[in-house]
């Protein structure tokens, strides 16, 4: 693998090599480039290409095999690791979160973070200050984040403990209730993440020309006409960008998850990563953890191909 | 002069009478405490549930601690566990940072400067990386980790976060590399100066900003990553925080108080930094965003 | 189409007053031009009629009707922005439009007053066209456009031919005043260019520092200046100011702080004594062979209609202008005299005209 990896390096240096000629001849003028080119573009490539493109690579190799890691893999099962992934239960549970959560972040976070960006575009006392709160959860670890909400649910010590027997009701385990525990999961992903959309959107809501909205006041607009026909039209880029973030983020969620519910009860929490690392990972099943990989993969080529074109057209 | 005229800021406009804005006045605020309330309670719980007994913790996790209980703390402060994971995250923090600035801007100004055929090929493949989650190939990623022998070591931590940061790290860099005027490199080529020359002499000092965006974000993202380290690191004395505060709470189980005051320890560090650079951090962050 | 009427406006911004105490009025129909050097509070005032802006103190009314606490839409105004402010994701169409839309206006009325606009601006083939496709000419043009479907009482422009060139800022100047012809609407003009406010206004509001220095029609201000500022700002190149001691004696005469005297010639009216700021435009400054005083020229700057030529005087530089294609050069001396009763004279302290 090592030397057929550093055949592809050196390959790929003489290639960038003789490629550079025939431009210097269309431009004499300047200095040499094949220093820069050896000793700058190397590094870069060989870390990628190692530890990102590789591996992207051998999962779909490994993913026909049954092979739990050592030695070399040998037994070719051909797609019998997808089709055991496609009826597994917990597999297709996984799926199924993996969308609700896609969902909810794009149907109530976005607007929630747009909602919030739009009171704080006010100039009035104490934004600053409550953008910088908004945004502190999504700077702290989503492990942190994880547990200190296992915390706020937990049934016997925790606030909502608190909070249910203020109100002389029994406390719910909400993270132990297999039909609960999910929308438990969703709500500190909103926690977690508003305030990073937030921000985007407060970006997007700065970089608008003020003299816009002014014309539309002039023009008579109302507070929510100026909002539906000049600001959401013009903040249409961010919008994208936000859902394209809630997307991403929805598939590889995995450290909130972890610390909550790890995937429980009876894998009602179970997203696309959990599930890899825990029938990948945890069992040593390569082929079959390597199958989920490809599923992931695909997903991501597949909307981040459609996103492309349905939405990017104009950007 | 009358005092709402002192408070109206510039560009405020005359749209409504006072009474409507006084209402939407406090709508929005309304609106903002009770949102700031629900980010905040549970992080002031979390605090205050570290100086609480198991028992006042159990009857009142809201309040202030019945009597204010140290120990929890002065016990981790004073543990090495906690220091080691501390120092764990520094130094791969530290190094996941460095190699990827010097990576990236030595990449990012070859594409942005250098002119050869392929360099938009190059480009696009890095921007692969930005479409999958390390997620996809974690467990080939292991495999070559293991096989490299970088296993339950920094390296083996370090590499492959650099390296799936890169995508991002060299987009932004080039982007802003290209800004440098055309002129001062022709000034610089007339003065009789090279590439690399050029890069160090005057890229790198004029690219400040971009630099400590890119290294904000390595650095945060290193701070707070969990999944590479949890497949990577095998012994305890090598975990960065996220890693050992979920051993934590494995061995404590329900002794909350000290759980709580370990996370609010652990997450100390962070908020103290968010707020004393939150424009940068902030700009760091989203700006990383957008501009991808 | 309606009277405008400013009494007393003040802006504070905190405890900094900008605008002190700012009265015009404004007859209907009339095209009044505010100019006045950046900073000196104009464009706030526009912005204070457009709403755009709380008066701090003092009225503005529109047709008789104090409109301070009206929002923009409440005021039946137009504006036209310094950076057009078109709405980038709307065609020209729309653009223009949307004011009629927002109204509640019939789809087949908007498309008749829109394509009744545009035709009077020219712009009926870029109706289907984004901002982002048109030339900066053009753009300015679907700016009025977006003012002139609405038929509003009063029009506002904000600096609106700042961003365009040299070239297209003389052609859009003949334009906007066409249409101002054409349409007969009451309109407030800004601008920091003194040739716009001569070539366009019915009236001027001279300001500067958050005062209206003077109001008056074109000439009436170009050739009796209230003050020195008023005096310096138009006109171009700039009135030539002179401080001295003016004398009555025999032949009017300035003397400089030096002793040297400059012959003032036929004032024309009786002149003031004692110490005064002498003011002479550059095209009344004649050159005279014969009994004209003696200055050094130091730079000639022909362009083309006239000859500028810099020289001083007794040691004071002066400009002046002549339509002849003189041949003189550097370090030449020529003699000059001051046309008769083109004079002014200013208090040297105040300003004020003499």
């Amino acid at each position: 693998m090592t030397t057929a990896l550093q055949n592809w390096a050196s390959s790929a240096r003489r290639k960038i090599k003789e490629n550079a000629r025939p431009i210097r001849r269309e431009e004499p003028i300047g200095p040499a480039r094949w220093p820069v080119l050896v000793l700058f573009m190397p590094p870069a490539l060989l870390l990628f290409t190692i530890f990102v493109i590789l591996p992207i690579g051998e999962a779909a190799w490994y993913s026909v095999f049954n092979w739990n890691g050592y030695g070399r893999p040998e037994e070719f099962v051909g797609l019998r690791n997808f089709e055991v992934l496609f009826r597994n239960n917990a597999f297709r549970q996984a799926l199924q979160n993996t969308g609700l959560i896609m969902l909810v972040s794009i149907i109530i976070q976005v607007p929630l973070a747009l909602w919030l960006a739009m009171l704080l575009a006010r100039k009035i006392p104490g934004v600053v200050g409550f953008r910088l709160i908004f945004f502190l959860p999504y700077v702290l670890a989503d492990v942190a984040a994880g547990l200190i909400w296992r915390f706020v649910y937990d049934g016997d010590f925790g606030l909502f403990a608190a909070i249910f027997g203020f109100f002389g009701m029994e406390t719910p385990y909400v993270l132990a209730d297999r039909n609960v525990a999910i929308y438990a999961v969703l709500a500190v992903v909103v926690w977690k993440y508003f305030g990073f959309h937030m921000m985007l959107f407060i970006a997007g809501l700065q970089a608008i020309d003020k003299h816009l909205l002014e014309a539309a006041d002039i023009d008579g607009a109302s507070g929510w006409q100026k909002f539906r026909y000049v600001t959401l039209p013009l903040l249409g880029p961010t919008v994208r960008l936000s859902i394209f973030f809630a997307v991403i983020g929805s598939l590889q969620l995995f450290d909130v998850v972890m610390p909550l519910t790890g995937g429980g009860p009876s894998n009602s929490t179970e997203t696309l990563v959990t599930f890899l690392y825990s029938y990948g990972v945890m069992r040593m099943q390569v082929g079959f953890g390597s199958a989920a990989g490809v599923v992931l993969f695909v997903i991501c080529v597949v909307l981040a191909f459609t996103y492309k074109r349905v939405l990017m057209r104009n950007d | 002069m009358t005092d709402t005229t002192a408070t109206l800021p510039p560009g405020n406009r005359n749209t409504s009478s006072p009474g409507s804005s006084f209402v939407r006045t406090l709508y929005t605020y309304a609106a903002l405490f009770l949102v700031a309330s629900i980010v905040l309670i549970p992080l002031v719980t979390t605090a205050l549930g570290g100086f609480k007994t198991l028992g006042d913790l159990r009857t009142n996790p809201f309040g202030l601690p019945a009597e204010w209980q140290w120990a929890n703390y002065l016990e981790i402060l004073f543990s090495e566990r906690y220091w080691r994971m501390l120092w764990n995250s520094l130094v791969i923090g530290f190094w996941t940072t460095f190699l990827t600035l010097a990576v990236a801007a030595m990449a990012a100004f070859t594409l942005a400067h250098v002119r050869f055929f392929g360099s938009g090929y190059l480009l696009n493949y890095f921007l692969l990386g930005l479409m999958f989650p390390v997620a996809t190939a974690i467990l080939p990623l292991f495999i070559r980790v293991r096989d490299l022998g970088l296993l339950d070591s920094y390296w083996g931590v370090v590499l492959p976060q650099v390296a799936f940061g890169l995508g991002m790290s060299i987009l932004l860099m080039r982007n802003f590399f290209r800004n440098v005027p055309n002129e001062l490199f022709d000034a610089a080529f007339v003065d009789g100066c090279g590439y690399i020359r050029f890069f160090w002499a005057v890229t790198l000092p004029l690219s400040r900003p971009i630099i400590a965006t890119v290294g904000i974000v390595a650095f945060v993202q290193s701070w707070n990553n969990y999944i590479i380290p949890l497949i990577m690191l095998t012994s305890e004395s090598n975990y960065p925080w996220p890693l050992g505060i979920m051993s934590y709470r494995g061995e404590y189980g329900t002794a909350w108080q000290m759980i709580l005051a370990f996370i609010t320890l652990t997450i100390l560090p962070t908020v103290i930094v968010f707020f004393a650079a939150q424009k940068h951090i902030i700009a760091g962050l989203t700006s990383g965003a957008v501009k991808g | 189409m309606a009277p405008v009427s400013i009494k007393d406006v003040r802006k504070y911004y905190g405890a900094l007053e900008v605008l002190h105490g700012v009265s015009i009025d404004i007859a209907d129909g009339e095209f009044v031009v505010l100019v006045g050097p950046s900073g000196c509070g104009k464009s706030t005032l526009l912005r204070m009629i457009a709403g755009l802006e709380a008066i701090s103190g003092g009225t503005i009314s529109v047709d008789g009707e104090v409109v301070n606490d009206r929002a923009p839409k409440e005021r039946d105004i137009a504006m036209v922005f310094q950076s057009y402010a078109l709405y980038p994701h709307m065609t020209v169409a729309q653009n223009m439009g949307f004011s009629l839309k927002l109204r509640n206006a019939g789809k087949t009325e908007i498309e008749a007053a829109v394509a009744k606009a545009a035709k009077i601006l020219g712009l009926t083939e870029l109706l289907g066209r984004y901002p982002r496709e048109l030339s900066g000419g053009q753009r300015q043009r679907v700016a009025m456009g977006r003012a002139i479907v609405r038929d509003p009482k009063v029009f506002l422009f904000d600096e609106p031919l700042s961003n365009l060139d040299a070239k297209l800022r003389v052609q859009m100047r003949t334009e906007v005043r066409e249409l101002h012809q054409r349409l007969g609407s009451t309109t407030v003009y800004v601008t920091h260019d003194q040739i716009e406010a001569m070539t366009m206004a019915d009236k001027i509001v001279v300001m500067n520092d958050g005062n209206v220095e003077q109001v008056g029609a074109p000439l009436e201000l170009y050739d009796r200046p209230a003050n020195a500022f008023v005096a310096g700002f138009l006109g171009s190149p700039a009135m030539n100011f002179i401080d001295g001691t003016a004398h009555r004696g025999d032949g009017a005469a300035l003397e400089l702080a030096g002793g040297a005297r400059i012959a003032l010639g036929d004032p024309g009216r009786t002149l003031p004594e004692g110490p005064v700021t002498f003011g002479i435009r550059p095209e009344d400054i004649v050159l005279d062979p014969e009994s004209g005083t003696t200055a050094r020229i130091s730079v000639v700057e022909p362009t083309g209609s006239e000859t500028h030529l810099v020289a001083h005087l007794a040691d004071r530089e002066i400009v002046l202008v002549a339509r002849d294609r003189l041949t003189y050069r550097p370090g030449d001396e020529i003699r000059v005299s001051f046309a008769s009763g083109r004079g002014h004279f200013f208090d040297p302290g105040t300003g004020a005209r003499l």
